[in-house]
């Protein structure tokens, strides 16, 4: 990892906000699918299903774009499942997600499978091309403000996007008749029958939107951040936005605060563990006596501790988790 | 004008309506008085386009209109505040309004949605504020809302179900005047209820329901409130004989010494049980009578332990109860509850495995932990005979038997080898004359055995023909009366809050 020419502070800023896009991606669209009532565990195996479409997409067609395009649809395909078996059949939404999550690993292998052959086959490389996927863009000008600019305005194209969809996500919530219909659905279902509003309905749009997030916070993991894939590649991060989301109590602000927590406590660990930083021999010294399975623990730990704190304090949706029989 | 004409409907063999005609005149609160069960609400879920009529008509303004739908009901100008409340308790008052009665999905007009909240809450002397969470005000206030509601959907025509159900006195005090100024401005009021002061201090023109069919329908003050009592309970019917109940009384075997319990939450004003004294002694039977949601299922539940009692005593036989897990505590009694297939049968199980359930711990019934099968089938087959359960077999599952015979069976099984104390609440709805009269026989001959039987019982003609004392719930208070020194129509009017000191 090349930190040359950057301070570790400014470092592990970057840092933290590249490892919590994919999380406010992800959590954006489990946020709304959650609000209106519908909890998707299968939020990780959306983002795996996300990362191999994304990465195999990319890789055929040589075209970034198009496999974030295919992540999307990946991941609204998917979720459209989801929808199908627990909106519309009335499934148990939690035994209903740990299968999209199984179906998501045998999936992504599987295609991972083919997509090797093909490409040996075709006596092409495996991996991407370098100009493949996308590089991190830096706003002219406000990208060399000093700490903020490369924290802020020298990210990936999915951040600057996730951050602008934060904002519309807000605003359609707390300023439009759908944000209010939006955030009934899932505390007063009868309240939106009684309107007139299929819940059935606007629940499954809920949850495509949120498979469309989490494919593509799985595209950022697999054609921007790292240019790879791994069939465990989303490790878990999945789980955390669901944790997240409570986290902060159903709100943009407390999530993407949420994000950014989790994101810097997993990007120090992260830095711990692979830079010898002499200017910081003092710090590194007293650390290096902590094994570095303790470091990768702690994001998990800290999502844990604010569950338990907070899940009392906010309930949440009241209907969260049952299916609207209607 | 509103026109319901000949309007009849049925569920499953029970008439819930039986060609009903009502004309309510616009700009009129109309009172609707009847017991839990004679069609009120029936009545005006068919108004509302919930239920579908079997037979009649509704007219509005000399049109005929079918209301397939809410959503067709407040096309037409119908609004319902239904005793549960529609609302989204997470949004503001604002932001209910424009859910509920917006039309576009652009830009909330907060500003405008405001001005029409407070003008209207402010036409009607309320104080409403529309930014408040809804979740975060009391039943009364959200009941303003939901009234607000479904006035600016529209509503000319404005149904209230029991909405002083839910209200303190003070806030009934409120809404009465908000209804009257409303029907002044040209809305119409259908006021459900069955509590008379409140009609009379609220309406223009009552109706009275019982069992389905309208009894009288009228201006307010044309009868006095007793001859609406009587209205409301109707004259008895024919009811099986059920044998001498035996001339002296035993033991005391259940005994209740103020026993109060507080309530649920701060918005309900009355406690659930207010200084219940109430003893049971071997052989003979407690009828309490009441109009529903009075106390009796508090009063059920506190016996049980399901529901903690803040002050007094609960004692079995002379023993204290307070001590005693729940579970234990339940097989102190057998219980017929009011709820069979909730709470009395397990319908996923067979007919003799909901026989068991009360035995089936007994070492006749096991053998190294296992069930022994020609034990538990003799049992239920002799269960099955001499209680007379219609069935196919002993095995068939539960759900295959009629409604009767279900109650055969909950009865046999809690009425087996003579109980001490016997709770049964409401044993014989929804059962034909004759298994009716199979019910009471029965509750009789437990009597007839020594069995102290507290019978809650919303019939009030079955309770008078099997009590030898009968008491009274009404507002939590549990009323000795004089019965049958008193006439039934003196217990009446005490159920309906009148007069309660005079029987």
């Amino acid at each position: 990892m090349n930190i040359s020419g950057e301070s570790l502070g400014t470092f592990l800023a970057r840092q933290t906000v590249q490892a919590a896009t994919p999380l406010i991606l992800a959590g954006l669209g489990e946020l709304l699918a959650e609000l209106t009532g519908v909890i998707n565990i299968g939020i990780e195996g959306l983002m795996l299903i996300g990362c191999i479409a994304g990465y195999a997409a990319a890789g055929i067609s040589g075209s970034g774009g198009v496999g974030l395009g295919a992540a999307i649809l990946a991941g609204m395909g998917t979720a459209a499942i989801f929808a199908g078996v627990t909106v519309w059949s009335a499934a148990d939404q939690i035994v209903a997600g740990a299968a999209v999550n199984i179906l998501a690993v045998g999936a992504s292998g599987l295609a991972w499978f083919f997509y090797q052959n093909a490409r040996q086959a075709a006596h092409r490389s495996v991996s991407l091309g370098r100009h493949v996927g996308f590089q991190s863009v830096a706003i002219p000008g406000l990208s060399r403000i000093p700490f903020f600019g490369p924290m802020l305005f020298d990210q990936y194209m999915l951040f600057y996007a996730a951050i602008i969809l934060a904002v519309l996500i807000w605003l359609l919530l707390h300023y439009t008749r759908t944000g209010a219909i939006l955030r009934a659905l899932g505390d007063a279902p009868e309240a939106c029958q009684a309107a007139g509003i299929s819940v059935r309905t606007w629940r499954t749009g809920a949850v495509l939107f949120a498979g469309a997030c989490a494919g593509a916070a799985g595209a950022y993991l697999s054609i921007m951040r790292t240019h790879a894939f791994a069939s465990d590649m989303t490790g878990g991060q999945g789980f955390v936005v669901l944790s997240l989301v409570i986290f902060g109590r159903w709100n943009i602000p407390g999530l993407i605060a949420g994000c950014l927590l989790f994101g810097g406590i997993n990007s120090l660990q992260q830095t711990l563990q692979t830079t010898r930083y002499t200017s910081h021999a003092t710090l590194m010294h007293a650390l290096q006596h902590i094994p570095f399975e303790f470091f990768q623990m702690l994001p998990y730990v800290v999502a844990l501790l604010a569950l338990a704190t907070l899940s009392r304090s906010s309930p949440g949706p009241r209907y969260l988790g049952q299916a609207w029989k209607q | 004008m509103l026109s319901i004409e000949n309007i009849s409907k049925a569920f499953g063999g029970v008439q819930a309506l039986n060609n009903v005609s009502l004309a309510i005149a616009p700009g009129s609160v109309q009172g609707i008085l009847g017991e839990n069960g004679a069609g009120k609400t029936t009545l005006m879920n068919i108004l509302f386009g919930l239920i579908r009529p079997d037979r009649g008509q509704i007219r509005l303004n000399g049109q005929t209109v079918v209301v397939r739908s809410p959503r067709v009901a407040q096309k037409i100008g119908i609004g319902m505040v239904h005793q549960h409340f529609k609302l989204a308790p997470a949004l503001s008052v604002t932001d209910n309004l424009a859910l509920a009665v917006g039309r576009n999905f652009g830009l909330l007009h907060r500003a405008s949605f405001r001005y029409r909240i407070t003008s209207l809450a402010r036409s009607l002397h309320w104080a409403v504020d529309p930014d408040s969470v809804v979740g975060q005000l009391n039943v009364g206030q959200q009941q303003r809302v939901e009234i607000i509601k479904a006035l600016l959907g529209g509503g000319k025509i404005l149904i209230l179900d029991e909405p002083t159900a839910v209200l303190t006195p003070q806030e009934v005090d409120e809404l009465i005047p908000a209804v009257r100024s409303l029907a002044r401005s040209g809305i119409t009021v259908i006021f459900i209820s069955h509590k008379l002061s409140e009609v009379n201090r609220m309406c223009d023109r009552i109706a009275v329901l019982r069992r389905g069919e309208l009894v009288f329908a009228g201006p307010i003050g044309e009868l006095s409130a007793e001859e609406i009592a009587q209205h409301m309970l109707g004259s008895p019917g024919a009811l099986p004989s059920l044998g001498a109940s035996s001339a002296s009384p035993g033991l005391v075997r259940l005994h209740l010494s103020r026993v109060c319990c507080p309530l649920p939450d701060t918005h309900r004003y009355k406690p659930l049980l207010d200084n219940i004294e109430l003893s049971v002694r071997a052989g003979e039977i407690v009828g309490v009578a009441g109009v529903e949601g009075n106390g009796q299922t508090a009063l059920i539940d506190a016996i049980l332990g399901s529901l903690p009692i803040s002050s007094g005593v609960i004692m079995v036989e002379g023993s204290d109860l307070a001590h005693l897990a729940n579970f234990r505590r339940a097989r102190q009694f057998a219980c017929i509850p009011e709820d069979r297939q909730g709470q009395g049968l397990v319908l996923s199980l067979s007919l003799t495995a909901n026989l068991m359930l009360r035995s089936y711990r007994n070492p006749e019934f096991k053998r190294f932990g296992l069930r022994r099968v020609a034990a538990w089938r003799a049992r239920a087959t002799m269960l099955i005979r001499s209680f007379d359960i219609r069935c196919a077999g002993v095995e068939v599952p539960i759900q295959s038997l009629s409604g009767g015979n279900q109650q055969k069976a909950l009865i046999a099984r809690e009425l087996h080898g003579n109980p001490p104390v016997i709770l049964a609440i409401n044993p014989t709805r929804g059962l034909d004359i004759g298994a009716t009269a199979f019910v009471l026989q029965q509750l009789a001959a437990a009597r007839q055995r020594g069995a102290g039987i507290l019978l809650i019982h919303s019939d009030l003609d079955e309770l008078l023909a099997i009590s030898d004392r009968v008491m009274v719930m009404y507002a939590g208070q549990l009323l000795p009366t004089n019965w049958p020194a008193v006439d039934r129509e003196a217990i009446g009017r005490m159920m309906m809050g009148i007069t309660p000191q005079a029987a």
